[in-house]
């Protein structure tokens, strides 16, 4: 023990105290003085080495100077120069004598805002809205201008669908939270700015539907928001690792969505969507494991084709899981388990192979995954030549080789495939991962390994809570009123509640006997 | 409270359903048939008598002592050196309980799919697994036990279908040929199981609606009831009298499917369910016996004994049970008497004492 009471291994002299300053900004106490040329020198040293900044000395009418701050790129030069200077330029300064008036009857900007201390000026030059100073005056103006290059609307490239509205959110937030607007019109629908990010100062949006939404789910996901402190919020993905409930899990505890259709659904819910500046992808909270099945088209397909292929879905979620780890377990320790003349057909392509299963396995579906992620990550062009090199190489080659069989193969495949059945990326990877150590207790252990393996993660799946609703709410606990959306899809005029998470909620979210049938209907 | 979490009572029903049930259908069948012959179907209906005692003294306990464990309450009923002692020797009991399980489980993994691993690995990696799950807590048992529940039911309604045809209907006649006799005979062994009720005195204290605590109970031990005489009835049809002779008869039963020359040799199947219902039934003890401990030695927390308890649950199930003999000895010979007696008998006995000096209750307490 040293004297400050810390144990001798703790010790560590150079160590460097972490940030606690949520906004680096040291201008915050600074009010803007009466004197242009004070404030101006202000805002100069502070930007200064800042080429994209420019400051535009002129004079109202004839006689008060003002000067005008941007950054260019963030807004239109020809907005400034057409809705700020030239009107004002143009003004006679005597007829309005103060800033006010002059603001109210000669700009033609719509977004204004009165500033009255540097950090406000820095914030909103920052954000792209030019800064007006004004000789002898304390405030500066705002304008609303902003406006720089952004992607158009596209088709969600990560959730993509046959039916069903083709649009996706775009890096811009303006623009997402318009998109989910033009489809929810009602006041109801609540969408909370923060800034949060020391240096980024990224926007995020906490929407959620009032009345709909348990208040105190909408509390903690504010608190759990504006407990960040962080130098920088770049995807959404930063905001999800810091705001979930488990951080020791493969399985995502929100949901990311690309679509807005995706985003409304979830907010008629009565869950919280959070959308984050500068990215594509929102967040979905409370989610359950099973909501994380659900695609968007499942709910505009015919309710019984969707209902079959939830199903496959599941199936193939086990397929992806265990194949492999089964097939080992199988060739391994318990080939009593195989029909007989499958056995010989099998064991015949497996003669040459050297390997024991395990190995085997582990060989194919490492490679499998490394071609996975080559593809993903390589350029276009390229990436035909890697699903050529595996498909010939790895495939056919390694086969004739003897160097695996051809179930091996089949198995890899299969798995490979099934894998892609899982509508959400992030739990498919999380499946990827997991069945890796399956594979090794079904190699040591056989079908007792699996199924410890197996019961290990439903068992670590029981634990997970996101936004404190259990993550196989509906299963377990056991909600029978949930299986409308977990076990079959049902038809909409029968998805009379919405799906429960905590606390009070709006339970109804339809008129009760809606079924249609073919009588028509007594008043025309 | 040593546990936060909180379980509803249809889930306590959930979960203690593969905990009677989980050992009882491998051995039960052909037990209750060395006795009771083709009356094997009616033992489990006298058998279950004893499990409705059980919940009804454990939960009228429960009332009496809301919010508290047995260990807890019997120091009140009992006084501090005499409940302390009870509690004592209630949690060895456990740990013995739970080892015995874990051996069983063990054994019969042993004995029909991987007869080259050693036991020890079987045994260590089943309790590795069960820690894990105990010190998730109450809720997360038994979240896991609905989640596998359909997986424990379904394949009985299963082996009814495939063996249909096979089953001899007849062979049920006569009914209680022999008067009642053998069938009570028959539910000496299995009523043993039911004892095991005495669980609920851990999980009752953790329910969010304690009211419906006594209706679940009930209708779980119906459940089980129900569950070993459909199970009997089974062997019974397919196998008639010749059930005593056999180990495992269910697990024969399952091997006797051949259906579309493709749905052969179910066991593995089976044993993958058997893998689950034991691995319910082993955290339901071990979580009994990790809480008990812990207060019964007033910590604050229960989760750090659990790994050390169960290494002791491993030393436990070879000190106790030298082999498999060993063990159907201990099942027929020892556990028929001893778990009436400890888990039914003892908690009656509280339950008398906790209404014939009330006030030493107040007197301890303050």
């Amino acid at each position: 023990m040293n004297r400050n009471g810390r144990k001798w291994w703790r010790t560590n002299k150079h160590k460097l105290e972490p940030a606690r300053q949520n906004s680096p900004s040291p201008y915050a106490h600074l009010t803007l003085s009466k004197e242009t040329k004070e404030n101006l020198q202000t805002l100069q040293d502070i930007y200064s080495k800042c080429s994209d900044v420019i400051f535009r000395p002129f004079y109202i009418g004839k006689t008060i100077k003002a000067h005008v701050v941007f950054i260019s790129g963030l807004c239109t030069v020809q907005d400034v120069d057409q809705y700020v200077l030239t009107p004002l330029m143009q003004a006679n300064e005597n007829e309005f004598p103060d800033m006010e008036q002059m603001a109210e009857q000669v700009l033609a900007v719509s977004r204004i805002k009165n500033l009255a201390t540097i950090a406000d000026c820095i914030e909103e030059i920052g954000s792209g809205n030019p800064v007006l100073l004004w000789e002898g005056e304390e405030r500066a103006l705002s304008l609303g201008l902003a406006k720089w290059e952004k992607r158009n609307i596209e088709e969600p490239s990560a959730e993509v669908g046959i039916r069903g509205p083709r649009e996706g959110f775009t890096e811009t937030l303006d623009v997402n939270t318009s998109q989910i607007r033009r489809r929810i019109k009602d006041p109801a629908l609540k969408m909370e700015r923060m800034k949060i990010g020391g240096y980024t100062q990224t926007e995020v949006i906490v929407a959620y539907m009032e009345g709909i939404v348990d208040q105190t789910l909408v509390e903690e996901a504010k608190a759990r928001l504006n407990r960040i402190q962080i130098d920088g919020i770049l995807e959404s993905g930063y905001i999800e690792e810091m705001i979930e409930d488990n951080p020791a899990s493969p399985f995502p505890q929100l949901k990311d969505t690309e679509r807005p259709d995706t985003a409304c659904s979830a907010l008629l819910e009565g869950r919280v969507v959070i959308l984050v500046d500068g990215t594509p992808f929102a967040l979905i909270a409370p989610v359950t494991f099973f909501a994380l099945f659900q695609a968007a088209e499942d709910y505009y397909q015919r309710y019984i084709i969707s209902t079959a292929i939830r199903w496959l879905r599941y199936l193939f979620l086990g397929i992806s899981l265990l194949l492999p780890s089964l097939y080992v377990a199988i060739i391994t320790f318990h080939q009593e388990m195989v029909p007989t003349s499958l056995l010989i057909s099998m064991a015949a392509s497996r003669e040459a192979v050297p390997f024991p299963g395990l190995v085997e396995a582990l060989l194919m579906e490492i490679t499998f995954e490394a071609l996975r992620e080559a593809g993903v990550r390589l350029p276009k062009q390229i990436g035909a030549a890697v699903s050529i090199v595996g498909a010939l190489v790895i495939g056919q080659a390694a086969v004739d080789a003897g160097l695996v069989s051809a179930p091996m193969v089949i198995v890899v495949a299969i798995t490979g495939i099934a894998n892609f059945m899982v509508p959400r990326y992030s739990v498919g990877t999380a499946v990827r991962l997991l069945r890796f150590p399956i594979m090794f207790l079904a190699g040591t252990l056989g079908l007792l390994g699996v199924m410890l393996g197996l019961i290990a993660i439903v068992v670590h799946l029981c634990t997970l809570r996101s936004f404190g609703v259990p993550y196989l709410s509906g299963i377990s606990p056991l909600k029978p009123k949930e299986w409308k959306d977990i076990l079959y899809r049902s038809p909409w005029w029968a998805m009379k509640t919405r799906p429960h998470f905590t606390g009070e909620f709006n339970q109804y979210r339809q008129a009760p006997d809606q079924k249609p049938g073919p009588e028509r209907s007594e008043d025309p | 409270m040593l546990e936060k979490g909180k379980i509803s009572a249809f889930q306590m029903a959930v979960l203690m359903y593969p905990t009677i049930v989980a050992t009882a259908l491998l051995t039960v069948p052909s037990i209750t048939a060395a006795y009771a012959d083709n009356d094997l179907w009616l033992s489990p209906i006298w058998a279950s008598l004893i499990g409705f005692v059980t919940v009804l003294v454990v939960d009228a306990l429960h009332r009496r002592y809301p919010q508290k464990t047995i260990i807890q309450y019997s120091e009140h009923i009992l006084g501090k050196l005499l409940g302390k002692a009870f509690g004592a020797f209630l949690m060895l009991l456990y740990v013995l309980l739970t080892a015995l399980v874990v051996r069983i489980y063990a054994e019969f993994l042993v004995g029909s799919f991987l007869t080259q691993t050693p036991i020890v690995v079987v045994i260590s990696t089943m309790l590795l697994l069960c820690a894990f799950a105990v010190r998730g807590g109450v809720e997360v048992i038994a979240r896991a036990a609905t989640a596998f529940s359909p997986f424990f039911v379904l394949p009985l309604l299963l082996l009814i279908v495939l063996l249909f045809t096979d089953f001899q209907l007849d062979r049920i006649f006569p009914i209680m040929a022999d008067g009642v006799g053998p069938s009570l005979k028959g539910a000496l062994i299995p009523q043993g199981w039911f004892t095991e009720y005495m669980l609920l005195a851990f999980l009752l204290p953790f329910l969010t609606d304690r009211e419906k605590g006594r209706k679940w109970g009930v209708l779980s031990v119906f459940a089980v009831m129900l569950t070993l005489l459909i199970s009997n009835l089974i062997v019974l049809f397919l196998f008639g009298t010749d059930v005593a002779t056999m180990l495992y008869p269910l697990m024969a039963a399952a091997r006797y499917v051949s259906f579309a020359d493709f749905f052969e040799n179910l066991e593995s199947l089976v044993m993958a369910i058997w893998i689950m219902g034991a691995f319910i039934k082993i955290s339901v003890f071990y979580y009994a016996t990790a809480l008990g401990s812990a207060q019964l030695l007033n910590l604050s927390d229960y989760r750090p004994i659990v790994l050390p308890l169960g290494f002791l649950i491993t030393l436990f199930s070879f000190w106790s049970i030298p082999s498999l003999m060993e063990t159907s000895k201990f099942d027929v010979a020892v556990f028929p008497f001893l778990g009436p007696l400890v888990l039914t008998l003892l908690p009656l006995l509280l339950l008398l004492l906790s209404f014939v000096r009330p006030a030493r209750q107040e007197g301890k307490s303050s």
